[in-house]
């Protein structure tokens, strides 16, 4: 053997451990779920007897009641939550990006305040989240309603996250959930936007002074079109936490009532975890993956390819 | 100490040949620069001599040892790098001692050999300091001792004078022409900057597109260009090239084309003869085109006119950005003279020194 | 060129307080709660009204307990928190450090392919692996240990801090490397003595990473752990907020004790925090 294939084998071997624990660990758990969800495995001891697609009908099947029709609410919810909590990190964290972008006195400090929920855990916000939008009742207010009424508004007092009531397949209750896991990463969105705004050259932005350019055309024809990739690579990672998101919602409002505030993360959790029913939380978390793959794959396919090219 | 031999070797990247069937014997404390163009394959040439990429096919020789499968560190081989490659959290000092203590010097002895390297060089002060802290002519100093103190059979310097400005190029290169005498050991030097190969080499290898053009030393190198693309490269300005006929008249050889027609010296003409009334490629170079009232003597020369398109003055000497006909050419001319753009030039060519080339072949007539 | 404080300018400092309150609001429920007493936290329409005094009552009993009305401390869970995101960090980070050195520096065949394959795993929702983890983690013995979370962690942990030093060591200049194979170095001795000191900042990166997220996790070890007296923080403090508990001060206690390492880690290492957020995002 030669000295430098020699080489490349010992570069081999030390990946190896962890191309083997990954290739185990993600591709070889995840075509073993796949099998448990065409499986019959319902119950504590393992049964890999074939069920066929059966598992993944009975998800989608309208007849019954509410619990019947829970995964179609979950995927609702989901492309809800996931719509508004986009909208949010994007708008809000361009905005406060574009704000400290003015050479403000103080930054860090602000830089600082956006950012720190970011390091928080999950449950960690959810905990404060619940408590900060629990409705109370009658006389006995709590959180943001007693704040509502102590100032007289309280029009615009309601149930928050236990409100039942919906527009369309959209439930009201998510939004409270929305607020929260807006609190948490509009600061990475922000951090993402400022880390972009500060990579494009001052020169650019005085060669169009010179043109003309006011600030705001600045801003228009040349900052935000350099600020797409970024916005394509927040629409990502933002996106694919919320199509996967469990820990926030599980810890502030769980699955609510008639599943206003439930997800498949929570769903896949109770039916694995709680109610033993193994093939159908592994029919749940197939379709997740598969909603996750759909957003992650071209994104890394594209990351990769561009890279090859530079 | 030691020669170094290249034997049909051949490096490709994918379908790029960079490297295509070269073929040198470099001598024993020989001093060797590869010199071409950028990405013409003379930087690919040394990697392979250090081990740092694998041949595709052929052999390389240090000494009499084959080093195909040699790693690296085994050559006995030190390498100068263009970024000098210094490791940022050692000292200078630990920097130089670095190879020799992998290669279980003593300690005595690495001290030794720093200290006296360092004496070389003029870095003793400097040993304690991080690489940061140097200066781009300092760092430059040092990554040369790192190669001194593993007394390698062959040095390899990667274009270790680009990243220097202008004035410390010049007087580096006279220290490492020093360096060389004062080592006696082979130098293999790449750079693609025609004045670094010229004052430095023993021998030059012009190379482009992966093929060795020319093996030889610089005077030779620059007097008797094998073809047109080393006429072209070796000397600044570059050799000027015009499309010709050789026409024999009343027993002469003329180099004609439509806007001037030049008498070959008799000496020449036998060398030519084959080539009578055949298209060729003329080669004269700017310094061999003189204006006529300052023409010096002993010169067999030629006449020819030219139509001044811009000056240049560089003070002990003017460049003549010049045409005849539609076709431009360069002088370099005396200083005295005085001539203004849209001046149409009476000049003298040095006929003594013009070069024929085939068209075809692209290769020198001789 | 000095910029005076125009209307205009006044306005964005207005609009960047008001946002900076906004993002405060949970900070003040935490704390105010935190320090109010047990009587105070029962009239709840008072959340907004300011602690009467400095109570720290609420702190001892989320860090001990209050055995006669039967809740847990969180002491003991936040000691798990330790023993689990300490050697987890450390072992996925030495792992990153060597799949990066490889992957940045010696591209062996199919190195191309394998690395998108390994980043294709921090992606995934970890609910598609969760049962044959589980599964697997007790067929091997380590089912319901703190072990088993640490080995599920590391192994996990790789894809993203394979990426943050990949990226890392993609920024040395390969000269460095090829210097040191000349003057003798092999493969492990070029990253033990020229690569592996020059990685403190990638460390610091990685480790404030991993920390972060490992101590933040809930998923995995919720459905690993069943013990109490063997789960985290997270799954603690939740099972504390998700009873039907009525000493609200002493939860708002808990969570902030569950979020100050980590808060932390992120004031005092802000920048390079930031640098592991935007390693995790940017380049996929």
């Amino acid at each position: 053997m030669s000295h430098a294939r020699r080489e490349r084998w010992i570069a081999f071997i030390m990946v190896l451990p962890s191309i083997l624990l990954l290739a185990l660990f993600v591709y070889g758990f995840i075509g073993w779920t796949a099998a448990v969800s065409l499986s019959k495995w319902d119950g504590v001891e393992p049964n890999y007897s074939w069920a066929g697609l059966e598992n993944f009908r009975l998800l989608f099947s309208k007849v019954g009641g509410v619990s019947a029709r829970r995964f179609s609410i979950d995927l609702w919810n989901t492309l809800f939550f996931t719509l508004f909590f986009l909208l949010l990190c994007i708008i809000v964290g361009l905005f406060l990006a574009i704000l400290l972008d003015q050479k403000i006195r103080g930054e860090g400090v602000f830089r600082t305040i956006y950012l720190f929920p970011m390091s928080l855990s999950f449950v960690v916000t959810g905990v404060v989240w619940r408590w900060i939008f629990a409705p109370g009742a009658g006389t006995r207010l709590r959180g943001v309603n007693a704040l509502l009424h102590a100032i007289g508004l309280n029009a615009l007092r309601w149930k928050w996250y236990t409100d039942t009531s919906s527009f369309g397949p959209f439930h009201v209750a998510l939004t409270p959930v929305i607020i929260a896991a807006s609190w948490q990463l509009i600061g990475y969105t922000m951090a993402m936007y400022l880390a972009g705004l500060r990579s494009i050259p001052e020169e650019l932005r005085e060669a169009a002074r010179v043109d003309g350019a006011s600030e705001v055309k600045i801003y228009r024809h040349i900052i935000l079109p350099m600020l797409q990739p970024i916005t394509l690579s927040a629409l990502i990672v933002l996106g694919h936490i919320s199509l996967k998101i469990f820990d926030l919602v599980y810890t502030m409002t769980g699955k609510g009532p008639g599943f206003v505030t439930d997800v498949p993360g929570i769903f896949m959790f109770e039916t694995t975890f709680q109610g033993n029913h193994y093939a159908q939380g592994a029919t749940i978390s197939i379709i997740m993956l598969l909603m996750v793959a759909v957003v992650i794959i071209p994104y890394l396919i594209y990351s990769f390819r561009r890279e090859v090219e530079l | 100490m030691a020669s170094v031999t290249y034997e049909h070797v051949y490096k490709k990247f994918g379908n790029v040949i960079a490297v295509n069937d070269m073929n040198i014997e470099i001598a024993d404390k020989e001093f060797l620069v590869f010199v071409g163009p950028s990405g013409c394959g003379k930087t690919t040439s040394l990697r392979l001599l250090a081990g740092l990429e694998e041949i595709t096919s052929g052999d390389i020789y240090i000494g009499d040892k084959l080093v195909n499968d040699v790693p690296p560190k085994d050559r006995d081989i030190a390498m100068v790098f263009q970024s000098y490659a210094l490791y940022p959290h050692m000292s200078v000092y630990d920097n130089m001692a670095f190879g020799l203590r992998l290669h279980k010097t003593p300690k005595d002895e690495i001290d030794r050999r720093v200290k006296a390297a360092a004496g070389v060089l003029g870095i003793e002060p400097l040993l304690d300091r991080k690489p940061k802290q140097l200066s781009g002519g300092q760092r430059q100093r040092v990554a040369v001792g790192r190669a001194i103190v593993r007394q390698p059979k062959v040095f390899l310097f990667d274009e270790p004078l680009s990243n220097l400005d202008a004035k410390l190029r010049v007087q580096t290169r006279a220290e490492l022409s020093k360096l060389h005498k004062r080592l006696a050991t082979t130098f293999i030097y790449v750079t693609h900057d025609q004045v670094e190969a010229m004052t430095m080499a023993t021998r030059i290898a012009v190379i482009r597109d992966g093929i060795l053009q020319q093996l030889a030393p610089p005077q030779k190198l620059y007097d008797l260009p094998d073809n047109v693309f080393v006429a072209g490269f070796i000397g600044s300005p570059s050799m000027n090239f015009f499309d010709a006929t050789l026409v024999e008249q009343d027993g002469k050889l003329f180099v004609v084309s439509d806007t001037f027609k030049l008498q070959v010296p008799v000496e020449k003409m036998g060398t030519y003869k084959e080539y009578k009334g055949q298209e060729v490629i003329f080669g004269i170079r700017p310094e061999d085109i003189h204006i006529k009232a300052y023409m010096p003597p002993g010169v067999v020369s030629a006449d020819m006119k030219g139509k001044v398109d811009v000056t240049e003055l560089m003070g002990n000497e003017i460049f003549l950005y010049l045409f005849t006909g539609k076709k431009p050419f360069i002088a370099r001319v005396d200083p005295r003279a005085h001539v203004s753009p849209g001046d149409i030039i009476d000049l003298s060519i040095n006929m003594g020194n013009m070069h024929l080339f085939d068209p075809k072949t692209e290769r020198a007539i001789r | 060129m000095t910029k005076h404080l125009n209307p205009m300018r006044i306005g964005i400092y207005v609009l960047l307080i008001l946002f900076a309150l906004l993002f405060l609001v949970p900070v003040y429920v935490l704390l105010a709660s935190s320090l109010k007493t047990f009587a105070e936290v029962q009239d709840m329409s008072k959340l907004w009204v300011p602690p009467a005094g400095l109570h720290l009552e609420s702190f001892r009993a989320a860090w001990s307990g209050i055995p006669e009305k039967g809740l847990r401390g969180l002491s003991r869970n936040l000691l798990n928190s330790v023993y689990l995101t300490v050697p987890a960090t450390i072992l996925s980070s030495l792992l990153g450090s060597l799949n990066g050195y490889v992957l940045a520096k010696w591209k062996f065949r199919g190195a191309s392919v394998v690395f998108p394959l390994m980043l294709f795993g921090m992606f995934i929702p970890y609910q598609s692996v969760l049962i044959p983890l589980t599964q697997t983690l007790a067929a091997i013995g380590l089912g319901g240990t703190l072990w088993g979370l640490i080995l599920v962690h590391v192994v996990y942990g790789i894809p993203i801090t394979t990426l943050i030093f990949r990226n890392y060591y993609a920024e040395v200049p390969t000269d460095l490397i090829e210097a040191a194979r000349i003057d003798g170095a092999g493969i492990l001795s070029v990253y033990w003595r020229v690569l592996f000191p020059l990685s403190l900042p990638g460390f610091v990166v990685v480790i404030i990473w991993q920390f972060t997220n490992i101590w933040n996790e809930f998923l995995f070890a919720v459905s690993i752990l069943q013990k109490p007296e063997l789960q985290p923080i997270t799954v603690a403090l939740r099972n504390l907020a998700g009873s039907q508990i009525k000493e609200w001060n002493m939860v708002m206690a808990g969570t902030l004790i569950a979020a100050i390492p980590t808060l932390l880690v992120y004031i005092v290492l802000g920048r390079y925090f930031i640098r592991g957020l935007l390693a995790g995002s940017v380049k996929g």
